[in-house]
């Protein structure tokens, strides 16, 4: 009997051996090639550069994997303890409070320790820089981002999201307003203003128009994140240490975010298309708004959904000034087993050269601030927004952005405030009603 | 064993045959026998020690974090049963129980009256292309949820949306928000769903219709019943276990809704209309690293489908005993 057993056992190990030999074993890969393995999400990884990337080194082969934004996050977290495939990482920056904190910046490889190597001298990028050598090129507050608590710098940044107004001029024509992009940008100094415009336009809307659904913006409820990163500070607020002190219950910017926002949506002005979603797509097309708050790299967006809007588009200032909305982070995972390679890689995408040709194809705005008084970027015009000076627009809104800190839950405060605006927005409570709720929400963030 | 030993065929089979062990059945299990001993176990092995690692070992960790403040990448210090009480007072948690169970309902029913329906239909012998229609009905099945759920929230869009399209024709009625209302988005996860499963339960009422056999039918077309009346006394009654096994498929399905809500908002709506108990669980985990207390979420589910599962059994030891008389 126990000699059996100990029989069976024996065959038992055998065969959890042999299936562990073949989950484990990876299969071989020749020598001299090179795999990069991004994981990305959205439009961050260009494939037009990454062929071009590819050509100059044909050894290294890159592999974008892309994710949305968040389930990304996770996984990042999970392979930061597991070790993971990746070399390069994109995170968002309303997650860079998260990796910037406490013991977090170990996940990722700190840039200052790393040299270009003399593999991409002929392309423009020198050897033997590290991070602290490229800072100079980049504005100096996006920099910051992905520099961690401990003075790692474990991201580089891909862009900014720098905010304007863009507007159908056909449409303004038609409800007897100015179509001239300066005109139409001294319509609306202030939020008030822009929201009383709003006014004017839905008035001249026909009962069938309004029926429809029609507005003046896209989403009332993107004037929220608009005028809260015109502030200095969100939900956190810098106090000298890492994790910063919480400040969504005082912050009078918040409060000042929210009632813009409700007011604009008691008078009527949204079209309430919740920004990608199917019904926005198609209401892209049928004129159902006559602006959209648009980031940058918004405007790609707007170009592939509703082609036939070419040249009706124009763009014009951001009521107030100066408007932010996303951007992205590069880092190298500290397990990457090929960081020299990645940084080689990510030193020459995030170059000047690199990220003006991303602005020409995408419309990501460059967080390269050398580039800022380059006539390149400066007379850029887009034929789809008529003509637009799209880099000069941009720039100027750009220049005027004041760093705001982000906080380790950054991302949720916001969307919690979002969807309080989303109840707000489709009567199902009351403005004050909402808010408490929210707060309540946010409460629970930290309880327990 | 002992069953057919007493020669009285498998009627009798006893539900529950584990209560049966007696002392004088202390012999080795008849299948193993049959595999000389030796070579049962390594073939066994394998399933068993991936269930052991991807199975067992996950629960058992979960478990252990329900009582922490968990940080993955950080200290996580000890909370006790705080996690659980700080459950039972949380407003979102019931919430995510309503809206689970009415979108179960929503979409358990429906589903199983379309699935008979169909089932009966492809029964008929004189049906051309049979396989062809039985082969197609799994097609919404091996369809991605997420291709499901983008084409399903063009049929159900508020204001362009074919659904609202053919509404607006008819004067009087407004247009109606799929997103926003509660049953309406409740509707919207739970046509979805029916969508995605009909056509795999309608394979299984059609499987077991064709088990009856056509004596039945015969004999009640003899009689001069009619094909509703032998639908419904013949087909039906034969189902019972069937619907059963649906039933129980179903609702363990049910409880687990997650990607059709998370793709319409990632948050369960703005009143969190539609947010489900493992959307609740995600989020609280993936979103507000609350690791510890996403832990305890999984734990009190577990409990819930242990609770549904009993009076499933319940449920079904009655119906066959019904059915065995």
């Amino acid at each position: 009997m126990n000699k059996l057993t100990t029989k069976n056992a024996f065959l038992g190990a055998i065969v959890a051996l042999a299936v562990s030999v073949g989950v484990l074993t990876a299969p071989a890969k020749a020598a001299d090639q090179i795999t990069l393995t991004i994981w990305t999400f959205g439009e961050v990884i260009q494939p037009g550069l990454q062929r071009e990337y590819q050509k100059l080194h044909p050894e290294i082969k890159i592999i974008p994997i892309k994710n949305d934004v968040d389930p990304l996050h996770q996984k990042t977290i999970l392979s930061c303890q597991t070790g993971g495939p990746a070399d390069i990482i994109a995170f968002e920056v309303p997650y860079s409070g998260y990796w910037r904190t406490g013991n977090r910046p170990s996940c990722f490889q700190d840039l200052r320790q790393m040299k270009t190597s003399d593999t991409n001298v002929a392309a423009g990028v020198a050897a033997g820089l590290s991070a602290n050598d490229i800072k100079k090129n980049y504005l100096a507050w996006r920099w910051e981002q992905g520099v961690a608590f401990n003075d790692n710098v474990i991201g580089i940044p891909t862009d900014v999201g720098g905010l304007q107004v863009a507007y159908r001029a056909d449409l303004f024509k038609k409800a007897g307003l100015p179509t001239d992009r300066v005109a139409v940008s001294k319509l609306w100094p202030t939020w008030d203003a822009f929201i009383a415009t709003g006014q004017k336009y839905v008035a001249k809307l026909t009962p069938a128009e309004k029926k429809a659904g029609k507005g003046f913006i896209d989403d009332a409820g993107s004037i929220y994140a608009a005028v809260m990163n015109q502030g200095t500070v969100k939900y956190y607020q810098p106090d000298g240490t890492d994790a910063g002190k919480l400040v969504y219950k005082t912050n009078p910017q918040i409060k000042k975010a929210w009632d813009t926002t409700v007011k604009a949506l008691d008078a009527g002005i949204g079209a309430r298309l919740g920004q990608f979603t199917s019904d926005w797509n198609i209401g892209m097309n049928k004129g159902a708004m006559a602006t959209i708050l648009a980031p940058a790299w918004m405007l790609d967006y707007i170009k592939k959904q509703a082609p036939d809007t070419k040249g009706k588009w124009d763009i014009a200032d951001l009521p107030v000034g100066g408007g932010n909305q996303g951007g992205t982070e590069l880092g190298i995972p500290s397990y990457s087993k090929n960081k020299q390679a990645a940084y080689d890689f990510l030193t020459w995408y995030l170059a000047p050269e690199q990220q003006l040709k991303v602005f020409k194809t995408y419309g990501l705005f460059p967080s390269t601030s050398v580039l800022y008084d380059d006539a390149a970027l400066l007379e850029y015009k887009d034929e789809f927004f008529s003509n637009a000076p799209i880099g000069q627009i941009y720039t100027k809104g750009v220049l005027k952005l004041k760093p705001i800190f982000e906080g380790e839950l950054q991302r949720k405060i916001d969307s919690t405030f979002g969807a309080g605006l989303g109840r707000v927005a489709s009567k199902k409570m009351t403005s004050a009603k909402s808010y408490a709720l929210v707060i309540s929400d946010i409460d629970k963030l930290f309880k327990n | 064993m002992t069953i057919i030993k007493d020669g009285k065929g498998r009627q009798q089979a006893p539900l529950t045959p584990w209560k049966q062990k007696s002392k004088k059945e202390k012999k080795p299990l008849p299948g193993v026998g049959s595999l000389d001993g030796r070579w049962g176990y390594p073939a066994i092995a394998p399933f068993f020690i991936i269930f052991l690692i991807f199975g067992v070992a996950p629960v058992a960790y979960s478990i252990y974090i329900s009582f922490f403040k968990w940080d993955p990448l950080g200290e996580s210090e000890f909370n006790g049963i705080n996690n659980f009480i700080f459950l039972f007072q949380d407003s979102d948690f019931w919430l995510a129980l309503r809206n689970t169970f009415s979108i179960w309902a929503l979409s358990t029913f429906p589903q199983m009256i379309i699935a008979i329906s169909l089932a009966a239909i492809l029964r008929n012998k004189r049906l051309k292309g049979k396989s062809f229609w039985r082969t197609i009905l799994l097609v919404p099945n091996i369809t991605s949820v997420i291709a499901i759920t983008i084409v399903f929230q063009q049929l159900f869009g508020r204001d362009y949306g074919l659904i609202n399209g053919i509404l607006g024709l008819i004067p009087g009625v407004d247009h109606i928000d799929f997103i926003e209302g509660i049953i309406p988005s409740h509707i919207q996860i739970a046509t979805m769903i029916t969508w995605r499963w009909v056509g795999y339960n309608t394979l299984i009422f059609l499987a077991s219709m064709l088990a009856i056999p056509d004596e039945l039918y015969e004999s009640a077309s003899v009689d001069g019943a009619t094909k509703w009346q032998q639908f419904k006394y013949v087909t039906l009654p034969s189902l019972k276990n069937t619907i059963t096994f649906v039933l129980i498929v179903g609702t363990i399905g049910g409880l687990q809704v997650f990607a059709e809500p998370q793709q319409l908002a990632p948050d369960g709506g703005s009143t969190k209309q539609f947010l489900t108990l493992t959307l609740f669980l995600y989020n609280q985990a993936f979103l507000n690293n609350k690791y510890g207390y996403a832990a305890a979420i999984g734990i009190a589910i577990t409990f819930i489908v242990l609770i549904i599962s009993a009076i499933n059994f319940v449920i079904t030891r009655k119906i066959s005993g019904e059915g065995s008389r």
